[in-house]
């Protein structure tokens, strides 16, 4: 009992007490704000919950995830306050949670590397992505298969694949995008966690948004849902396939956004967190230092 | 009764180099030692290992000793640190909690911390806001007050702490002239009326010669000058070690230099 | 010591216990907070139109009587893209409905699917309205406060006030970073590919700006004692009434009770 009272208490120091309310800030301020700026079909409302999980641990993470949708659903007045999205405060929790475990394994790591071992990763990436569509292809090698074993409709199988290169495709192109801009080979991991903690999160999500509203959210995936079910999908299905359309891109690109910014923060900042040595490259410090303590 | 720095090292988690490479200081209580030197010559760096921050809140490498009043610094944790030693840093606006609605409320953080009883907490905030010189701001909203005003309200918060020493890092740098008047003359009054051993980082040498009784020049993490005050600052080799003199001396200089007197009741009518 | 001294020493100033007056801002917010958690249960739990137009019609009334009508259109009108949403879906698609109003080509809005529709959306109103009625009449401060006052550690209070706090400050830097951004040529019209670029050079600023005041902001707690242990002394006590624990007490029963029978698909 002691021991887990201390690992609670290791994980809750006074400076990830001042980075949580940064982190709720984050989220509701990049999924509001700049999200309308954009109008991407993602949510961007992650950031802070991965970026307080990376550096501090799974339990401040997965609280950063719940507290910020509580606050944005129920302590801040409209225009910013939206109460549709309170109830995905368990999904929020998980990624966070999720995000705290990659962490401590070290999938955030930067690992600068030469020319040589950048053209590895983007090899070993695209590697990555054509053998698990090969899998894929395989494991659900005809229709009936992918019927029998998903319990999805027959005609999704054909969706379904292309959906799942689509997935693909992207994390290479991230990816790449990465290692073009950082040469920095941490990105195949940092992504592909963000493509696993995105299945996740739609796996959550989905019974969440079909009972509390029926599936629709008044966002843009909404046009999605509704396509499902004129499909003749239940509301489960419709909202299961909208969350695997829309979560493990919003959560790659999330992981690509938190991995750049990890890689960015001078090393004195980061090793003060609990969790910081696990995000801390080799010695040479990348300029310039962007938080200064 | 002092803070004393005994041969300190230390090096910040992290970092490569140390940011202090010996160190050897003593502060008295009642006295107000002012520290100056270069950017990047450890000055913030000696704040948070005096006051005990270094390496307890931060983390870091420290060898040597840092006590006080005799207790050392690495077995004193963080908010029993905060009642002997009170820090005060340059940006007013992060200092302040931000989650308070006025002014009162934001001094009387600290104790409320405590669990100081409601009467001695009251009692307190008065006493820090008046020792300040800003009892009229007590109902006021923190964030909305000026630099200095805010300043100002965070000396008082640490104040009502009731620290035997306070160590400030150029608690005046983002402040103008009047902002820093107030607060030095703030300063020089609380050491005066509580006997608290003030640390005053500053690089305006004037306010170090306005309310400072000894100094000491850092450079690249070692004491280059120490001794009193008057002596210090009128040293030639302080604007090598990057640090500028006092309006009174550059005056003083000029008018030699021009070949011309420097009479005593002038130099009295300055002080 | 002066006589203006001694009497203030004696106790708290009006501006430090500032009770809030006015109807329904009065009642302590734990209180709001159990009767906006009965009514969001009912809204849901139990089946029909009655419960969701009762909650509904509740939460209006005490708006007016509080003078809070207006915020609650507010929140209201911020929900029309979910409504319109609900009802677009619902007309259209309602698995197997199959009474249709008119046939206009492929589309065949249902009168059932409008009708599952507007039930959805009046539960909907219900909850939002609800909740926002709860912060529509309660100072975040006086929340906090109370929230302290039964037990809920500094740390947790500090996160949330903080957090609240926060989030106007960050969206005028957002909002002035993306202009910021806009102006050195970042596309936020064009298309798909192009404005996806955009993210990292719009979020990576805003990030790192919140992330600034960090280590000072540590700093400045430790050396205000944030860490020691025990429980704080608190100024600020929103004022309780017996009458109001016995309502409580009777909604968090009535709570249990309602999501018990739906549970046991008692009501229907």
């Amino acid at each position: 009992m002691g021991l887990l009272r201390r690992w609670v208490a290791r994980q809750f120091t006074t400076r990830v007490i001042v980075l949580m309310p940064v982190g709720i800030a984050i989220n509701i301020v990049l999924g509001s704000t700049v999200q309308q700026a954009l109008k991407l079909p993602i949510y961007l409302d992650s950031i802070g919950t991965i970026l307080v999980g990376v550096l501090a641990g799974p339990l401040a993470g997965g609280l950063t995830g719940v507290l910020a949708n509580l606050i944005w659903g129920y302590l801040l007045p409209a225009p910013i306050g939206t109460t549709t999205i309170g109830p995905f405060a368990i999904t929020a929790g998980v990624i966070g949670l999720l995000a705290g475990f990659w962490g401590q394994l070290g999938v955030f790591r930067p690992r600068r590397g030469g020319r040589a071992s950048v053209l590895a990763a983007a090899v070993a990436a695209v590697l990555v992505g054509a053998l698990a569509l090969y899998t894929y292809a395989r494991a659900y090698a005809s229709p009936d298969a992918f019927v029998n074993i998903t319990g999805f409709g027959a005609t999704d199988f054909d969706r379904s694949r292309i959906f799942f290169l689509a997935v693909m495709v992207l994390y290479v192109a991230l990816v790449g995008t990465a290692l073009y801009l950082r040469r920095d080979v941490g990105a195949v991991f940092a992504i592909g966690s963000g493509l696993v903690t995105g299945i996740v999160a739609a796996v959550v999500s989905a019974p969440i948004a079909a009972v509390v509203f029926g599936g629709v959210t008044g966002s843009g995936t909404d046009a999605l849902v509704a396509a499902f079910r004129s499909g003749g999908d239940s509301i489960y299905q419709a909202t299961l396939k909208q969350g695997l359309l829309s979560d493990p891109l919003d959560k790659m690109i999330t992981s690509f956004v938190v991995f750049f910014i990890i890689g960015s923060l001078s090393r004195r900042f980061v090793a003060r967190f609990p969790n910081g040595e696990n995000a801390l490259g080799d010695q040479t410090e990348p300029t310039p230092e962007a938080a200064e303590g | 009764m002092a803070i004393e720095l005994s041969t300190v090292r230390y090096r910040y988690a992290g970092a490569s180099k140390p940011a202090l490479r010996s160190i050897d200081l003593r502060l008295d209580s009642g006295r107000v030692l002012g520290v100056a030197g270069a950017n990047e010559a450890g000055k913030s760096t000696l704040c948070l290992v005096a006051g005990g921050f270094a390496p307890r809140v931060i983390g870091g490498r420290l060898e040597g000793s840092v006590r006080i009043d005799g207790a050392d610094t690495t077995a004193i944790p963080p908010h029993e640190l905060a009642q002997r030693c009170g820090l005060v840093f340059q940006n007013a606006a992060t200092q302040l909690s931000n989650t308070t609605a006025t002014v009162f409320e934001e001094v009387a953080f600290g104790p409320c911390n405590l669990g100081v009883p409601v009467p001695d907490v009251i009692e307190r905030v008065w006493w820090a806001l008046r020792a300040v010189g800003v009892e009229d701001l007590a109902p006021r909203d923190p964030a909305r007050l000026s630099g200095g005003q805010a300043q100002l309200v965070a000396l008082a918060s640490i104040l009502a702490l009731r620290p035997r020493y306070l160590i400030l890092d150029e608690p005046t740098s983002e402040l103008d002239p009047a902002g820093t008047a107030l607060v030095a003359d703030a300063l020089a009054r609380v050491a005066r009326e509580t006997g608290a051993g003030i640390l005053l980082v500053e690089h305006k040498t004037d306010v170090l010669a306005r309310i400072a009784d000894e100094v000491v020049v850092l450079a690249e993490g070692s004491v280059a000058l120490a001794g009193p005050a008057g002596t210090v600052l009128a040293d030639p080799r302080l604007a090598g070690l990057g640090v500028e003199l006092p309006a009174r001396v550059r005056l003083e200089r000029a008018v030699h230099t021009a070949g011309l007197e420097w009479p005593a009741a002038l130099a009295e009518a300055i002080e | 010591m002066s006589q203006a001294s001694v009497a203030e020493v004696r106790g708290l100033p009006d501006y430090v216990t500032r009770r809030p007056g006015g109807f329904y801002r009065s009642v302590n917010p734990s209180t709001k907070l159990a009767i906006a958690a009965i009514e969001v249960v009912v809204a849901f739990a139990v089946p029909g139109w009655p419960m969701p137009l009762a909650v509904l019609a509740a939460v209006l009334a005490t708006a007016v009587a509080a003078r809070r009508l207006r915020g609650l259109v507010i929140v209201a009108l911020a929900t029309s893209p979910i409504v319109g949403s609900i009802l677009l879906i619902n007309l259209f698609l309602l698995p197997g409905a199959s009474d249709p109003i008119v046939r206009i080509g492929p589309l065949a809005p249902t009168w059932s699917g409008l009708w599952f529709g507007l039930q959805t959306v009046v539960r909907l109103l219900a909850f939002s309205a609800a909740i926002a009625l709860v912060y529509l009449t309660t100072a975040i401060d006086d929340l906090l406060a109370d929230l302290a006052r039964r037990g809920v550690g500094r740390r947790a209070i500090f996160v949330v006030g903080a957090a609240v706090q926060m989030v106007p400050r960050t969206v005028e830097r957002a909002a002035e970073i993306v202009d910021a951004q806009r102006a050195r040529g970042l596309d936020t019209e064009g298309r798909v590919w192009r404005r996806a670029r955009g993210v990292l050079p719009l979020a990576a600023p805003v990030v790192f700006g919140a992330l600034t005041e960090v280590e000072e902001r540590t700093m400045a707690l430790e050396a205000r004692a944030f860490s020691a242990p025990g429980r704080q002394t608190l100024l600020r006590v929103p004022p309780d009434r017996v009458v109001e624990r016995i309502l409580r007490w009777a909604a968090a029963l009535a709570m249990v009770a309602v999501i018990g029978f739906r549970v046991a698909g008692r009501l229907g």
